[in-house]
């Protein structure tokens, strides 16, 4: 038999974004420590020894390269040996069709602090409406919505250290969610 | 002075200096007691004293910058001696005063030395007078004389502010036509940070190594030096990579430096450890500035001279004499790593660390106060450790720091360890191309991720978003993590990564 074929037909397919990039990885196929994936459309061949601290050794193309991975609520991280990568949800398909949104999310756009809240769940937004203010660089900003919104969670409060890219507040669209077709969530 | 033996040590710092300072004091037998803020109550230099007390809030000016609160603690806690770190209130000359008017004793220069060094024009007058070279230039902030020294010097002059230092308020003036509005802007500048408007023009030095010679002086008018640091490889004018010796120097000139060191010291009459930082180009050198405090790099100095910097300022806040260095051997090498974004211009960066792996091996040190679950906030200065590598030869000390660099990781707050291994892999750094402009000229485009390393990235990720790798399976750490953040994670929601699972 191929050995191809004993691989476990699995599994994950992941679509990420890194520094306004986007990439696309779909494991698709892993038994023991032989992974095979496709990243952007490239099929690859690596093999992945598991470490006792959850660490691992990943070879690919005749390179040995030391990888760490963890989640946080808004991203995957991931060393690849000092080097730290940041990878965030590239936006699904069904957040896109979501009519009359331009951002489903308010995100600080660097480190700092809280420092108001002028929303709270629930309520109806309109376009350029300011939603939270924040410190950051010893500079006051405010975050404003791009377009009519609901509030559909708000995920900070006054006084809470922020890194970039935390989510701070979740939108809805402004309009009747009965009228929304929702994409499939899988294909 | 009358020997005091010190008995309690109070360390009025935070992160990996705090916890340096510990380890030497109780090395010495000496107890020690920390202080922290509200942020720092389970941070490791609490952990490791002997003794913590807590000063106050999250914002250093109310807690680690609080004077009378860091004395109460002092009295509190039985405290007899102080020690200041670096940052924070270590070249405060009322803060030294205060210490001092308290009966305790301060681990530093008094007062009245480092107010005198402090101030950058007084500290200039000082080189002069004991025969230091400086670079040319003149205290103005008048225009037509600002134009004046230019036109007779030359472009393009730096403007500074004449208080306070770390690149705040300094600005590169190219033409006669930019000079009035960067020293209005510098004055101003340098009138919010350090409430002090004097403005400083100098001739600028276009490709310059910076180059510092470590000294020690006791109460009893003796200067030692150790040697010197080569910390050309800054960004922003801070450094990130240091060295000892400075490579290439020449014989005659490094004497020439430690012979200035000690004269402006004596000058000074200065106590405890300290450092004169000089520029050097086209074979001469110029009096920058003495830091009156132990430097950020000082254990690239110990590791040579086979000393601890701290337990001689400890023993000179005794009374006790300055001995003679040994002499010097091999090669020390540090990289700083920094809670910043190298690729974005270094931007600072927080977060909680989620995963930590520490180099070890011949010849390497790592000092941090960093354990996997410690919050980094935007709150204090983002020096997460220093990497030190100690080699018979440069070389030796390079190839070691390469190899420790790529086993260190730190995952959670976005680090300068990647940039520092790049530079210390480069070939410009490996034959010795020192100045202060080594980044810009090498480093213009950093990142240049090779796609090999961006794919293990990538399959690293989506393994990582499958649950097959990284920490165990309920194992979470800090406040962010999915498992705390409950149902407000995307993570624990189907879809949200676009996460499939198929068969």
């Amino acid at each position: 038999m191929d050995a191809a074929r004993e691989l476990r037909a699995v599994e994950t397919l992941v679509k990420l974004k890194r520094a306004g990039r986007e990439f696309e990885v779909e494991i698709l196929a892993r038994q023991g420590r032989e992974v095979r994936a496709r990243v952007d459309g490239r099929e690859l061949s690596a093999t992945v020894d598991r470490l006792a601290d959850g660490s691992a050794i990943l070879s690919l193309e005749g390179r040995r390269f030391r990888i760490v991975g963890a989640r946080r609520k808004d991203a995957i991280l991931v060393a690849v040996g000092p080097r730290t990568f940041d990878f965030l949800p590239a936006q699904s398909a069904a957040r896109r069709a979501r009519p009359g949104l331009a951002a489903p999310e308010i995100t600080a756009p660097m480190p700092g602090k809280v420092l108001k809240v002028l929303v709270k769940d629930g309520d109806r937004v309109t376009a350029g409406q300011a939603l939270v203010v924040i410190e950051a660089m010893k500079m006051e900003t405010t975050l404003a919505a791009e377009s009519d919104a609901i509030v559909k969670r708000v995920c900070v409060a006054p006084g809470d250290t922020i890194d970039h890219g935390a989510v701070l507040i979740e939108l809805s669209p402004a309009v009747d969610s009965s009228l929304i077709q929702s994409a499939p969530e899988v294909r | 002075m009358a020997r005091r033996k010190l008995k309690v040590l109070l360390i009025a710092n935070r992160g990996e200096i705090a916890l340096r300072i510990i380890r030497t004091a109780r090395a010495m037998g000496i107890k020690t007691v920390a202080v922290y803020s509200e942020a720092d109550a389970h941070s490791m230099h609490v952990a490791a004293a002997d003794d913590a007390r807590l000063i106050g809030p999250a914002e250093a000016a109310h807690s680690y910058l609080n004077i009378a609160a860091i004395i109460a603690a002092a009295r509190e806690s039985g405290a007899d001696a102080i020690h200041p770190g670096y940052g924070f209130l270590s070249e405060r000359p009322d803060f030294a005063r205060a210490v001092d008017d308290a009966g305790i004793i301060f681990v530093g220069p008094p007062a009245a030395v480092m107010a005198q060094l402090g101030d950058k024009l007084a500290a200039r007058r000082l080189a002069t007078e004991s025969g230091v070279p400086v670079v040319p230039g003149i205290e103005t902030a008048e225009v037509a004389a600002a134009r004046e020294f230019a036109a007779r010097e030359g472009y393009p002059v730096l403007v500074k502010a004449a208080a306070g230092g770390g690149g705040r308020g300094m600005r590169v003036v190219e033409a006669a036509a930019g000079l009035a509005a960067a020293l209005e802007a510098a004055a101003r500048e340098a009138y919010a940070a350090f409430g002090d408007g004097r403005i400083f023009v100098e001739k600028y030095l276009a490709r310059p190594r910076h180059v510092e010679v470590q000294f020690l002086g006791d109460q009893h008018g003796n200067i030692v030096t150790m040697g010197e640091r080569d910390c050309s490889i800054q960004r922003r004018h801070q450094k990130l990579v240091e060295e000892s010796p400075a490579p290439g120097l020449d014989g005659a000139i490094r004497e020439a430096m430690l012979a200035a060191a000690t004269r402006l010291a004596q000058a000074a009459a200065y106590t405890s450890a300290g450092t004169a930082e000089f520029l050097l180009e086209g074979g001469r050198f110029y009096f920058l500035e003495v830091n009156a405090r132990l430097q950020v790099e000082h254990p690239i100095t110990e590791i040579r001279f086979g000393c601890d910097l701290v337990a001689e300022q400890i023993k000179i806040a005794m009374g006790e004499h300055v001995d003679t260095p040994a002499a010097p051997r091999g090669c020390a090498l540090e990289c700083r790593i920094n809670a910043e974004d190298a690729a974005a211009g270094f931007r600072p960066a927080i977060g909680t660390v989620l995963e930590l792996r520490i180099p070890s091996g011949p010849g390497v040190r790592f000092d941090t106060h960093l354990a996997r679950g410690a919050e980094v906030s935007a709150f204090y200065d983002g020096l997460l450790g220093k990497l030190i590598t100690y080699g018979a030869d440069r070389e030796q000390a390079r190839r070691r720091m390469s190899g420790a660099l790529d086993e260190l990781a730190i995952l959670g707050v976005t680090n300068t360890a990647a940039f520092v291994r790049d530079v210390i892999a480069s070939e410009a750094f490996a034959r010795a191309d020192l100045s202060t402009r080594f980044i810009e000229e090498h480093f213009p485009d950093w990142p240049r991720e090779g796609r090999a390393e961006t794919d293990a990235a990538l399959i690293a990720a989506a393994l990582t978003a499958a649950g097959a790798l990284g920490a165990s399976p309920g194992y979470t750490v800090g406040r962010n993590t999915a498992a705390q953040a409950g149902d407000r994670s995307p993570w624990t929601r189907l879809g949200s990564f676009e996460l499939w699972r198929r068969s």
